[in-house]
């Protein structure tokens, strides 16, 4: 495989969808190819960076709750409405 | 979560409950989409608003042919692109026969120490890397890789096919890589 066949095959491989024979091409590239391996590192640790932002990223809590009462009264009131 | 369809019947019986396991569930999510696409907290809220709100208004007639969560997940994304239309923020969707950029900066990332990764600068510059993505690109990006939904879920959110969700997944991934990795690359020189 080559380093320009590695990088199409990058997210299939990141996400396990390539056959066993593609899978095998490609750890042996990056076995022996220093910038691939380092591309794949660095592909994984942004998805990692991005993920882990996003757990820590919410609603301001008073506009989650304001919110939810909101939700739940027009719950309970839906039948009282004329849609 | 309880089974999808017993939420669906409990909340037609407006059980509060289940409406609250549903926005705890769903509704940060939601809103980091709708925050991450148009940039605006009040407005984001108003996207967690208005898709609760259209659940509830639609729940008698909810059929199940779509998770809640996909539904849910699609009539803010629909909302999103609306606004972004409104201000005339929608480029131009879907080039799948664009060329590819190949990876130019080869920056060993194993050598940075992890507080480099959390700190603000790196923050900002995420930021900036993720607002140079197009939409669609971006909300492939925060629901597959982010959110972690498979990729038929993203296809059916956003209306594309799976493949349209893997070579937009695969464009975002390497474009964000390589902007931190010039973004680190400068921080290892410094």
């Amino acid at each position: 495989m080559e380093c320009q066949e590695l990088v199409r095959y990058l997210s299939d491989f990141i996400d396990h969808n390539l056959d066993e024979e593609l899978m095998q091409a490609a750890r042996e590239h990056l076995a022996t190819c220093q910038n691939c391996h380092v591309v794949l590192d660095s592909t994984q640790k942004t998805i990692l960076l991005y993920r882990r932002r996003g757990e820590r990223e919410s609603m301001a809590p008073r506009r989650h709750d304001a919110l939810f009462a909101q939700l739940t009264e027009a719950l309970q009131n839906k039948d009282d409405q004329c849609d | 979560m309880q089974d999808e369809r017993e939420m669906i019947d409990a909340l037609k019986q407006r059980d509060p409950a289940v409406l609250s396991q549903i926005f705890e569930h769903h509704a940060d999510r939601i809103y980091r989409l709708a925050v991450s696409l148009l940039h605006d907290e009040q407005q984001a809220d108003g996207v967690v608003q208005n898709a609760f709100l259209a659940l509830i208004r639609h729940v008698d007639s909810f059929e199940g042919r779509a998770s809640v969560g996909t539904w849910l997940y699609r009539v803010a994304y629909n909302d999103c692109l609306h606004r972004m239309q409104a201000q005339q923020r929608v480029a131009d969707i879907a080039d799948e026969e664009a060329d590819e950029a190949m990876p130019a900066c080869f920056v060993d990332w194993q050598n940075i120490p992890e507080d480099a990764f959390e700190s603000a600068e790196a923050s900002a510059e995420m930021n900036r890397a993720i607002d140079t993505l197009k939409p669609d690109m971006r909300a492939v990006f925060l629901l597959r890789d982010v959110e972690q939904l498979s990729t038929a879920e993203t296809a059916q959110i956003l209306g594309i096919s799976n493949e349209a969700v893997k070579v937009r997944l695969h464009r975002a991934r390497l474009a964000l890589r390589e902007r931190l990795a010039v973004y680190f690359d400068e921080w290892v020189r410094a």
